[in-house]
C-alpha cells in the first residue's frame, strides 16, 4: 500500500500546520494540568473542574481563537467553551442515570424477578425469590384502560384544534398547554376527592382515571402537530371531490398522518407510565397479582418502587433498583418506537419531495 | 368520446369578496357557457385564484372568508339554501396549482377516492379508472402499475392522475387553478391538450398566468386587474381572440403585451 | 368609488354589497357529528379544569373553614392539637424556593444545550442530541428520586460543603451547623428539578432558535462579529420572550414535582427563606405524599386544601407561560 496523497475534497477544511497543534495543545494542556494539579496537591475534584479546568479552557481557547481571528476569535471561543461544557454537564447527568440504574439494576434483574409476584417476600428475603411481575401487569392494565380512553379524546381535541374554523381554538390550546404542567400529586388528589365525594372505594379504575389528566395533553398536542404536517392541499384536493369533511379526515388526513398519531399514543403512554404520585393516592398497593382492574388492591411499578426504595435493607435497595430497570425499559422501547417511526416516515417522504420537485 | 352528463352553464353575479375587512374582490359578473373553456388572466394579487374557488364554494374554507352575490348552475343558486357545499363539489370538480394526488392510496384508488369520499356506491370500478384515465389521456401511461402508489408517478402525471380523479366524479364544470404551474414545457402541453378534449363534454374555467396557453386552450377570456390597496375585478372580458388581438382597454392591452405584470 | 370607473363588465353598484352568510347550507349528518364530537372533546379541557377545581373544593372545604387564612402563611402543622393545627406557609415557600432554584441551574443547561443543536452540532448528531434530551425528559420522576437518593445526593453534598467553605461568607451558603453533611437540602431538590425541567426549556428554546432567521445570523457573522456577540446581540433579543414563557413552564412543573424530590428533601415546618444548604425545606406536593399515609380524615382534607393551592399557583404560572409561549412562535398560530 503507497500512501498516494488524495486531493482533498473539502479543500477548505485544510487548517495550517500551526494552527492544528495550538487547537490540539488547547484541548489537551488544560485537561492534563488539571488533573496534575488534582494528583499532586490533592484538591478537590470537583474544586478542580470548576476552579482550574474551566477557566483554563477558557483562557486556552480564547488564546488560539484570537491567535487565528483576532478578537472576533475571543469571542467565538469563549461561547463554543461554555456551551459545551454545560451540555457535556447535562450528558454526563443522564449518563449517570442510565449507568446506574443498569448496573444497580442488573443484581436483582432475572426471570424470576420479571415474573414472580411479592406474596411471600419480607424487606430481607433474598433476591432468589419474589419479583415485579404482579406490578407489570398492574401497570400495564391500568395505563391501558387509561390509553383506551385518552387517546379518542386527544385525537378528538387535535381534530377539533385542525380541522374546525372555531374562534376558541387558541384558548383551548393555551389552556391544553397549561394543563399539561398540572402537578401529578393534584391529577390525584382530584380522583380521590371524586371519590371521596361520591363514595366510590380505591381500585385501579380510580388510578387509571388520575393518569387521564396527565396524559391527554401529550396526546393532543403531539397529534395536533403530526396533522398539521399533512399538507393542507390535501384536505382541499378530498374536499373539491365532494368528500365531507369528516370522510376527508378518516380517508384522506388520518391514513397521511398516521405515524405521527401513533408517536402521540407512545409518548402519551411514556409520559403517564412512570407516575407515581397520583397512583400512590389512589390504588392501594398490593403483594399479590390481580387482573381486576376495578376493585381491590393493584401494584404498579412505580409504587413498587416508591415502596422499596427508602428502605435500609440491601435487598430491598435492590429490587427498587431492578424494578426500575424495568420501568426504564419499558420507557425506552416506547421511546425506541417512536424514533423507528419517525426514521421510516423520513425515509418515505423523500422520494415524494423529488419526484413533486420534478 | 362518451360523455356521461350534460355540461352546464356557470355564471357568477356581483362576487364580491371579503377577507376579514379586507375587500379583494368586487362585483365579477362572468358566464361561463357550457362546453367553452374560460381562461382568467391576470397579474398576481389580482384576485383570479380566489375567484375560481367561490365557483365551488372551495372559498368558505378559509377562515375569515366573506362573498357577496351569486353564483348560477344552470340558473340555480349554489349558495342558495337548497344546496349544500357537497353537492356542488360533486358537480364542479376543482383541480389545483400543485399536484395533490392522495399519497397514501394507489393510482388506482386514487381514481376511486372522489366516489368513496363522497360516500358513493361503486359499481363498476375498473370501468370508471379506465375511463376517467382515458379522458385524462394518462392511461396508456399506468395502465400497468394502477396499484402503484400515486406519488411515485411524475409531477406531470400526477396532475394529470388529479385531473382524471375529478373526472371520475363526471363534474359538470371542472374549474381549474394554474394548473401547469408547476409543470415541464412538455407536460404543460399534454394537459392542454387534455383540455382541448374534455371542453367537448363539460364546461372548463382555467386561471393561468401563461398567456400562450390562455390563447392556446381558450374560447373566451376574462382579464383580472387589482390596483394598489382596491379590490380586483375584471377589466375586460370577451372571446380570447378579441382580448388578445383588439382589447378595448388600454390597461388589457398593456397586459397582454407584456408591458407589466 | 372611484376604483371601478372604466371597468367595462363590472358594473358600478348602488351601494356596498351585501355580505352573505357563508356555509349556510345543510352540513351533512356525518360533519355535524363530526364537528360536534370534536367540540365536546375540546371543551373537555375547560370541563377537567373547573371538575379538577369543584371536586377540590368541596373535600378541602372543611380545612379551610377550620384553618381559615393562616392555612396560607402559618408555620405549624400538628395533628395532637385540639382543634388540630395546619398551616402550610413554608411549604408553599419551600416550592417556590425549589424551583426558582431549578430554574436557575437548568436555564443555562437549556439555553446552551439549544445552541449547540440548533447552531452547532451537523444535523445528524443534532438529532442524536434531540433524542437524549427527549429521553431525559421521559425519564419518570420516581427513577429520578431513586437516582437522587443514592448517586447525586453523595455528589451534590461534596458539593455544598466546597460552597460552604469557600462562598459561604455570602448568606446564600451559610448554615446552622456543617454537622449534618449538607444532606436533603433546597439546592440537592433544587438541582433534581433542574435536571428535569431542562428538556422542556429546552424543546422552546431550540423551536425559537431554529425559526430564526438564519440570514440574519450569518450576516451578523459575515460582518465581523463573534458568535458571542451575536448571541448577544441577535439571537438572544429576538427568542428572549419565548426563552421566558419557556422557563415559566419549567417553574410551573418545578412546583408540582413530587416524588422525585420526595427523598432528596428533608420538610421543616419553619421557614428556610433563602440558606440553600440547610437540610431544610419544603414543597407542597412531597408534604401531601409524605402526611398522606397516615392522615387522619381531618388532615386529608388539609392536604386536599394544600393540593387547591398547589393547583391555583401551578396553573397561573402554566397558563402565564402558555400565552407568552403562544405568543412568541406566531408560525403556530394558523
Amino acid at each position: 500500500m503507497s500512501f498516494a496523497p488524495r486531493p482533498s475534497v473539502q479543500p477548505w477544511a485544510r487548517v495550517n500546520k500551526s494552527r492544528k497543534s495550538q487547537i490540539f495543545l488547547a484541548s489537551v494542556l488544560p485537561l492534563t494540568l488539571s488533573a496534575l494539579i488534582v494528583f499532586f496537591t490533592g484538591l478537590d475534584q470537583n474544586l478542580a473542574l470548576v476552579g482550574v479546568f474551566l477557566p483554563l479552557q477558557l483562557v486556552a481557547a480564547s488564546l488560539v481563537g484570537f491567535l487565528a481571528f483576532g478578537r472576533r476569535g475571543v469571542g467565538d471561543s469563549f461561547l463554543i467553551v461554555l456551551v459545551v461544557f454545560l451540555s457535556t454537564f447535562v450528558l454526563v447527568l443522564l449518563v449517570s442515570v442510565v449507568a446506574s440504574l443498569v448496573s444497580q439494576g442488573a443484581k436483582a434483574f432475572s426471570w424470576t424477578f420479571l415474573s414472580q409476584n411479592n406474596i411471600y417476600v419480607s424487606n430481607t428475603t433474598s433476591l432468589d425469590f419474589g419479583g415485579v411481575g404482579h406490578a407489570v401487569i398492574g401497570t400495564l392494565m391500568i395505563v391501558g384502560l387509561t390509553t383506551i380512553v385518552t387517546v379518542p379524546l386527544g385525537l378528538a381535541m387535535a381534530v377539533y384544534l385542525t380541522q374546525s374554523q372555531s374562534k376558541t381554538k387558541g384558548l383551548v390550546r393555551t389552556l391544553t398547554q397549561a394543563i399539561s404542567g398540572l402537578p401529578s400529586v393534584v391529577a390525584g388528589l382530584f380522583i380521590m376527592s371524586l371519590a371521596l365525594t361520591l363514595g366510590w372505594e380505591r381500585s385501579g379504575l380510580l388510578g387509571s382515571m388520575a393518569l387521564l389528566p396527565l396524559m391527554l395533553p401529550t396526546v393532543a398536542r403531539v397529534a395536533e402537530e403530526a396533522l398539521r404536517l399533512v399538507p393542507v392541499d390535501l384536505r382541499y384536493a378530498a374536499l373539491a371531490l365532494g368528500a365531507p369533511n369528516y370522510r376527508a379526515f378518516f380517508q384522506v388526513i388520518l391514513p397521511a398522518a398516521k405515524s405521527g398519531l401513533v408517536t402521540a399514543i407512545l409518548l402519551g403512554v411514556a409520559r403517564i407510565i412512570g407516575e407515581t404520585a397520583p397512583l400512590l393516592l389512589t390504588v392501594p398497593i398490593n403483594n399479590g397479582t390481580s387482573w381486576n382492574i376495578f376493585s381491590g388492591n393493584m401494584m404498579t411499578l412505580p409504587a413498587y418502587i416508591y415502596g422499596y426504595l427508602a428502605s435500609v435493607f440491601e435487598p430491598s435497595q435492590n429490587r427498587a433498583w431492578g424494578a426500575a430497570l424495568v420501568l426504564m425499559i419499558l420507557v425506552a422501547l416506547l421511546f425506541g418506537a417512536t424514533r423507528l417511526l419517525s426514521r421510516s416516515k423520513s425515509l418515505k417522504s423523500k422520494p415524494t419531495k423529488q419526484k413533486a420537485s420534478k | 368520446m362518451n360523455s356521461l352528463t350534460k355540461a352546464s352553464t356557470l355564471s357568477s353575479e356581483n362576487i364580491s369578496v371579503w377577507f376579514g375587512q379586507r375587500q379583494v374582490l368586487s362585483d365579477v359578473n362572468l358566464v361561463f357557457p357550457a362546453n367553452k373553456v374560460t381562461a382568467l388572466i391576470g397579474p398576481s394579487g389580482c384576485g383570479k385564484s380566489t375567484f375560481i374557488r367561490t365557483l365551488n364554494r372551495m372559498h368558505e374554507l378559509i377562515p375569515g372568508a366573506g362573498l357577496a352575490g351569486s353564483v348560477y348552475l344552470d340558473g340555480e343558486d349554489i349558495y342558495g339554501e337548497e344546496f349544500d357545499a357537497v353537492s356542488v363539489r360533486i358537480k364542479i370538480g376543482m383541480v389545483f396549482q400543485k399536484p395533490n394526488p392522495f399519497p397514501t392510496m394507489t393510482i388506482r384508488d386514487n381514481i376511486l377516492s372522489g366516489l368513496r369520499l363522497s360516500g358513493r356506491k361503486i359499481e363498476s370500478a375498473d370501468e370508471v379508472v379506465e375511463t376517467s384515465l382515458r379522458r385524462a389521456s394518462i392511461w396508456n401511461e399506468v395502465k400497468d402499475r394502477l396499484n402503484d402508489q400515486a406519488i411515485s408517478l411524475s409531477g406531470g402525471q400526477q396532475q394529470r392522475l388529479c385531473i382524471a380523479r375529478s373526472l371520475a366524479m363526471n363534474p359538470q364544470v371542472l374549474l381549474m387553478d394554474e394548473p401547469c404551474s408547476a409543470l415541464d414545457p412538455g407536460s404543460t402541453r399534454r394537459i392542454e391538450e387534455t383540455i382541448k378534449e374534455l371542453s367537448s363534454s363539460m364546461t372548463i374555467v382555467i386561471v393561468t398566468h401563461n398567456m400562450q396557453q390562455a390563447q392556446r386552450v381558450s374560447d373566451q377570456t376574462a382579464f383580472f386587474l387589482a390596483d394598489d390597496n382596491t379590490p380586483g375585478g375584471v377589466v375586460e372580458f370577451g372571446a380570447t381572440e378579441q382580448i388578445f388581438n383588439g382589447p378595448i382597454d388600454q390597461r388589457t392591452n398593456d397586459y397582454v403585451n407584456g408591458h407589466f405584470g | 368609488m372611484g376604483k371601478l370607473q372604466g371597468m367595462s363588465e363590472a358594473s358600478v353598484t348602488n351601494s356596498a354589497p351585501v355580505r352573505r352568510k357563508l356555509s349556510a347550507g345543510p352540513l351533512s349528518r356525518g360533519d355535524k357529528w363530526f364537528f360536534r364530537t370534536a367540540s365536546i372533546a375540546a371543551n373537555f379541557a375547560f370541563v377537567l379544569v373547573a371538575l379538577i377545581l369543584i371536586f377540590l373544593f368541596i373535600q378541602a372545604l372543611p380545612a379551610i373553614t377550620s384553618q381559615g387564612l393562616p392555612f396560607i402563611y402559618g408555620t405549624e402543622w400538628n395533628n395532637s392539637k385540639d382543634p388540630i393545627v395546619m398551616q402550610i406557609g413554608p411549604m408553599i415557600w419551600g416550592s417556590v424556593l425549589v424551583g426558582a432554584l431549578g430554574v436557575v441551574f437548568a436555564t443555562p443547561l437549556a439555553i446552551s444545550l439549544s445552541y449547540l443543536i440548533v447552531f452547532m452540532l451537523p444535523s445528524r448528531s443534532a438529532k442524536a442530541a434531540t433524542t437524549l434530551v427527549d429521553l431525559l425528559a421521559a425519564l419518570p420522576s420516581v427513577i429520578l428520586g431513586l437516582w437522587g437518593l443514592f448517586v447525586f445526593t453523595p455528589v451534590a453534598a461534596q458539593w455544598s460543603s466546597l460552597l460552604n467553605s469557600y462562598v459561604g461568607w455570602f448568606p446564600l451558603f451559610q448554615v446552622s451547623t456543617a454537622d449534618n453533611g449538607f444532606l436533603g437540602s433546597p439546592f440537592i431538590a433544587g438541582w433534581i428539578v433542574a435536571i428535569m425541567i431542562v428538556p422542556i426549556i429546552t424543546s422552546i428554546t431550540r423551536e425559537v432558535f431554529s425559526q430564526l432567521d438564519r440570514d440574519l445570523i450569518n450576516g451578523a457573522l459575515a460582518l465581523g462579529g463573534s458568535r458571542l456577540s451575536v448571541f448577544r446581540r441577535v439571537i438572544f433579543p429576538t427568542s428572549s420572550g419565548a426563552v421566558v414563557g419557556g422557563v415559566l413552564l419549567g417553574l410551573g412543573r418545578a412546583l408540582g414535582e413530587t416524588v422525585a424530590i420526595f427523598y432528596v428533601l428533608q420538610l421543616s415546618f419553619d421557614f428556610n427563606w433563602a440558606q440553600i444548604l440547610e437540610p431544610k425545606g419544603g414543597a407542597v406536593a412531597s408534604m401531601i405524599l409524605s402526611k398522606f399515609g397516615e392522615a387522619s380524615e381531618e388532615e386529608v382534607s388539609g392536604l386536599i386544601a394544600a393540593g387547591l393551592v398547589l393547583f391555583i399557583l401551578t396553573l397561573g404560572i402554566n397558563f402565564l407561560a402558555s400565552v407568552i409561549v403562544n405568543r412568541a412562535q406566531p408560525w403556530r398560530k394558523i
